[in-house]
This record gives structure tokens, sequence and C-alpha cells, in this order.
């Protein structure tokens, strides 16, 4: 194969890989995803109070622990209040994909999940959750303007880039501890059941990707094993000497099928000493000699023969 | 005295109804038979035994009939029970991967490596599964269990079970059942379709030999062939990331100890429980359905397309080829992955018309792609599906 197949291979290759790669923006699996500011009668308290309330999402599919992280509120500029999400609790591990709720009721003392702080029910909060080594997670602007009593501000979806308005609405409905937005179906199933009710979409996408996935697969060796070749032919016309091409393509050099490797190995196998499949007509028959020891002696371990006396 | 016996009277008929005999249904005795039957194969025929000895077994320790409503834990969908917990392997996926991870250690992609064409083999019989998936919608079932029904023109037990208990749950013991089944079949069904498609002429093409592979290009293989395919499916990756990696165990020289466990007793190990328990999962009550009975149909009709389609595609891709590298067709049957026996299908009938036209070393080329082709296009299944 000529350099140039080979660089242009090389080229192609390597574009492949540097267009495929897309810088992605560093994701938090601890997400703020959604905040009720004005609780009149929605969702209460295990002491029975009704307290605005800050859901965060874990976004992974591990369990992720929220123990020494930070909820920072903002309602004025400059004026910051810190919570710290108390070590020790085991209910601070949110399981994948499951909510944490905290209550922005001032009474820390009343449990983990009991802010220090109020929301500002007329006003923007903003909602910082930063990590236990101080590093932001997640940030949020509640606009104070937009929302009235019970309604939320919440990601479309969970853990979703964009927010609306939870109006509590037939399908903008208030959410605390659970998923933004019921999944009560199967999109890509239903997509696939509506588009290609036959299966024909399904089959030529998955073959066409199976096919490339094999096809790459046979580009790759093919190029392999040319350069394979290529190499096994060099390293005999060094071991024989030989500079000229010609010469070595003539004398086959490298080109040794795996037919000639097998009686090679079988020659030598066979020279070393080892059996044979095919056995010689003359039979010979050894005497079997085997050392006296006293351990297999029959004398010593064979018991007298009962006899009557 | 008589309250004596009217307690021991009442505890023996409590005791008959805690039994096998009070609680059996007809479900449970055609079970039985089934199971015993695939012993009979096994035992009797030799039709894959390593399968179908602990399937057989399997359904037989799954369909003793017992109180369901005692919570006694001693049935497999009863959870916290011994058959339960082994049963994790296959609903939670571990099993095929593990198994996967032997068969990357005992295959040798020789064949492949040397001759990288025959990976397009592997890639056309995957026809089968699509095959199954388009009648499986037509037949009424949603995509998702369809895609599990097709998977089984792959000829992939691991692939199936790993899949469908993605996909469709509930079908899963069906559909690995068939699966093994018609693995088992392949003797059986894939010489007739190999003939009725093929001209005598076709049958007698002798094949180049392959060329010597070297060391490098055998470890080459396992990590080019992981990134290539995973960096396209990345959904495929618990089932070729396990198969390349014991290929490399096998192929690197220096991981002897590790290839010998992964292709021994682990790959034994995991074939025994695997075998047992989807053979137990078979519980009359959920297994014998009419869906059952469609997947058994499908299955069937997977295998008969995916072989066909091997078949027809060398048939075809001999039109590009030039006289020397022609290939015979016969072993386009082996593009499905039934690793080896579709290539000793290949073997024997290709020795039928030239005894001395080896064609089992060609065939493994198509057969070991057929693994991954399977395994890539359960990927794409996965990845389109969930």
């Amino acid at each position: 194969m000529k350099k140039s197949k080979i660089g242009m291979f090389l080229s192609l290759l390597l574009f492949v890989c540097l267009t495929s790669c897309t810088g992605k923006k560093a994701d938090s699996k601890l997400v703020i995803n959604e905040v009720l500011t004005d609780n009149v009668s929605n969702f209460q308290d295990d002491y029975g109070v009704h307290s605005g309330w800050i859901e965060i999402f874990n976004k992974a599919y591990s369990t992720e622990d929220l123990a020494g992280c930070l909820i920072k509120v903002s309602s004025v500029p400059g004026d910051t209040v810190t919570y710290f999400i108390p070590k020790g609790d085991v209910l601070t591990s949110i399981p994948p994909r499951q909510h944490s709720l905290f209550w922005a009721d001032g009474a820390p003392r009343r449990g983990t999940f009991h802010t220090n702080f109020v929301l500002s029910k007329t006003g923007d909060n903003w909602i910082g959750l930063y990590d236990s080594g101080r590093s932001l997670l997640d940030e949020v602007v509640v606009p104070g303007n937009l929302l009235k009593p019970n309604q939320s501000y919440a990601r479309t979806t969970d853990g979703a880039e964009t927010w609306e308005v939870k109006d509590d609405s037939a399908d903008k409905y208030v959410t605390p501890s659970t998923n933004n937005q019921t999944i009560e179906s199967n999109p890509k199933m239903e997509n696939f059941m509506v588009h290609d009710p036959v299966g024909v979409g399904m089959t030529v996408t998955a073959m066409c990707v199976v096919f490339v996935g094999l096809i790459l697969l046979y580009i790759c060796f093919r190029f392999v094993g040319k350069l394979a070749v290529k190499l096994r032919k060099r390293n005999a016309m060094k071991v024989h000497n030989v500079t000229d091409k010609a010469e070595a393509k003539e004398r086959g050099f490298g080109e040794a099928p795996g037919e000639v490797i097998a009686a090679i190995s079988m020659a030598l196998h066979e020279a070393q000493g080892a059996d044979h499949d095919v056995e010689e007509t003359v039979l010979t028959i050894s005497r079997v000699k085997r050392s006296y020891s006293p351990w297999s002696s029959k004398i010593y371990t064979l018991r007298e023969t009962p006899h009557k006396k | 005295m008589g309250d004596f016996v009217s307690f021991l009277q009442n505890n023996l008929a409590d005791f008959w109804t805690y039994t096998g005999f009070y609680n059996a249904t007809v479900g449970h005795v055609v079970m039985i038979f089934i199971g015993i039957f695939f012993i009979y194969l096994a035992v009797s025929k030799e039709f894959e035994p390593m399968l179908l000895i602990p399937i057989g077994f399997g359904i037989l320790v799954g369909n003793i009939p017992f109180n369901m409503d005692a919570g006694l834990q001693v049935g497999i969908y009863e959870e916290g029970s011994v058959l339960n917990i082994l049963y994790q392997g296959v609903t939670s996926g571990w099993y095929p991967p593990l198994i996967f991870l032997g068969i990357g250690a005992m295959t040798d992609f020789s064949a492949l490596i040397s001759n990288p064409k025959l990976m397009l083999i592997g890639a056309a019989a995957q026809f089968g599964i699509f095959g199954a998936y388009i009648l499986a919608l037509l037949w009424g079932f949603d995509p998702m269990q369809a895609a599990s029904i097709g998977i089984i023109g792959g000829a992939d037990g691991p692939t199936a079970i790993f899949l469908s208990s993605k996909l469709a749950p509930n079908l899963m013991g069906a559909i690995a059942v068939s699966a093994y089944s018609y693995m088992a079949l392949v003797p059986v069904i894939q010489p007739p379709i190999m003939r009725l498609l093929t001209t005598k002429k076709e049958r007698l093409i002798r094949m180049k030999t392959p060329r010597a592979v070297s060391h490098t290009e055998k470890v080459m293989f396992p990590i080019v062939g992981l990134l290539l395919t995973c960096f396209l499916v990345p959904s495929g990756l618990p089932l070729l990331g396990m198969l390349f990696f014991g290929n490399l165990l096998k192929e690197s020289g220096v991981t002897r100890r590790l290839a010998e466990t992964a292709r021994g007793p682990l790959i034994d190990t995991i074939t025994m429980l695997l075998g047992l328990t989807v053979g137990a999962s078979t519980q009359a009550s959920e297994f014998l359905t009419v869906d059952s009975l469609k997947i058994f149909g499908l299955g069937a009709l997977s295998f008969v397309i995916a072989t066909a389609s091997g078949v027809c595609f060398v048939k075809i891709f001999n039109l590009m080829l030039k006289k020397g590298d022609k290939i015979n067709p016969l072993i386009g049957n082996a593009g499905v992955s039934a690793v080896p026996d579709s290539a000793r299908i290949s073997q024997v009938v290709g020795a039928e018309y030239d005894p001395t036209n080896y064609l089992l070393m060609h065939a493994m080329g198509p057969n070991v792609a057929g693994v991954i082709g399977s395994a890539v296009a359960a990927g794409v299944l996965l990845g389109f599906l969930v």
C-alpha cells in the first residue's frame, strides 16, 4: 500500500474523530428542579405547615449524597443566607433519578430538610446549590413577579434546561417530590408505532448501523492485514539479504500460506519426539518394569486368608 | 383420643394442600414433559447438551407445583427465594456479559482477521433479527416486544436474554427457551435452506487458504473492535466490551490463567446457572400462553430468514468478486452467531459435495462476525427503543 494511501486513511480517521468530538459543559448530577415561594394551600410539611420549598433532583443513575452541600439564597443583592445540609442523616442520599425537598421555613431545628431561610414571596430569589467543596452545582433566579400563590417555578421536565411557571393547569401542575412531568408512555416506542408500524424504517436503519460497524472493522483490518504482510515481506528480505522487490516477489517472501506454516509446525512437533497418528505396522511388546517398593507389595498389603483351626 | 386423631387428620389434610400432587395443573404436566423432551434431545440426540440439559432440568425445577399462597419462598418469582436470587443474574442482565467474556476467551478471530470481508456475511445474517421484528409487529406485538422476539434470529442466547430482560421481561422465558431450542436445532433447520438456495457448482467453490495472522494483529483486533463498535453503538458495551476483553485475555499471551478461567470454570458456572434459571422461569402459569406459541413460530422463521439472507448475500457478493476470491455460499449460514454449530454445518454440508473441501475455518469467520453483529444489533435496538 502506498504511503499516500496510508496517510489518507489515517487523516480521514483523525478527521472523523475530531469532528465528532463536541465540547460539552460539565454537568452537575444534582440540580435545583422546582421552587415554590408562596405556599398558601399547597403541599404541607410534617408539622402541618405550608412553607415555600426547594426541590433538588438527582439527574444521575447513581445515588448521590447531599450531606455537606450548601443551599445559598439571596432575595436582596449583597445579602446571602447559607444553609449547610447536615451530615450524618441517611435521608440526604438521593437514589438515582429521585428528588429531595427542602422546606424554606426558617426553622432548621425541625430537621435536616428545614432550612434556616425563608423565600421572598414577592421579589426575585436567587438560589444556588454548592457541593461540599464550595463549587457551584446549580443556580436559578426565581422571578417573583411571575409567580402567584401556590404556583411553582420548575424545569419543564426533570433536569431539563428550560424552566416554566407551573400554574396547576392540566399539563403544568405543581409536583413537590415527584417528576415534573409524569411519564405515562415510552415516547420512543410510540414514535415507532406511529411512524413505522411495519418496522421497515427500523430494519433499514438498524441494518445500516450493523453494516457500518462491521464495514469499519473490515476496512481497518484490511489495512492492518496489508501492513502486516508488507512488514513480514520486509523482514524476510532482510533475513535473506535481498534488496530487490521484484526478486522478493518472485521468491514469494512473506507469503507463506497457513498450510506451509502448519506443515513446518507439524514437522517440528514430530522432530521433538511427539506422538504421531499413523503407527508403523511393527508391533513391539515391551516388558513393563516396576521397581519394587514395600508400599505396593501384595505380601504386605494383602490380609491373611482366613482359615479354620 | 378422638381429638388427637382429628388433629392428625387435619394436619395431613393441610399437608396434602402443600404437595405438588394437590397443586398440579395440566400446564405443569405439559411443561414437565417439555423439560423431559429437552433432556431427551440433549442426551439421546446430543443437540446442544450444555444448554438443553440445564434448561430441561430447569423446566422441571420451575414446574414443580406448590402452594403459591403459602409464602414458602421456593418459587423463582418469589422475592428472596434461592432461585429468585440466582435468577437475578438473568433479570439484571449480568449473566450474558459473563458468558460473552468466556466466548471471547475461547474464540479465535484469525479466520476473520485474515479475510476481513467475511465480516459482511455476519452483518447480512442479522436480517433474520429484523425480518422477525417486522413479522412480530404484524402479529400484534409492540415494538419493544417485537425487538426482543426478533433478536432470537441472531441465534445468540445470551444476547437474546440480555435484550429481552431490558425490553420485554415478561417474555424473557419464552424468548430464551426459543432461542436456545433453535440453536440446538441448527443442524435440522439450516441444511435444507442451504441446499435450496445454492447450485451444485456454487457448493464446490474452493476458497483461498487464509494467510497466517500475526500476534500483533490478534492483539489489535479486540482493542480496535471494541473502540469501533462501541463508539458506534455504546448500548452494546456490556456484551461487546466483555467479548473483546475475553479475547484480549486470550490473545495477549500474558494472561493465560485469566483466559483459562474465563473460558473454563467461569463460563461453565454461568452456563449452568443461566440454563437452570431460564428453564425454571418457564413456570406453566407464566409460560403456557398464546404469546409463547407465537414466539416459537417467529423464532423458527427468524432462523430461516437469517440463514437465507446469509447464503443469498454471499451469492450476491460473489458477483463483485474476482474469480480466485469467490466465497462458497455454504458458509453464508454461519453468519448467524450459533458458534461453532453453524460453522460446523457449513463443513458438513460442504463435505457432502466435496469431501476434500474444508470450509470450517472459512465459516468460522462469518460465525464470529455474527456474534459481533448480533451484539451490535441488540445495541441498536436498545438505543432506539429505550
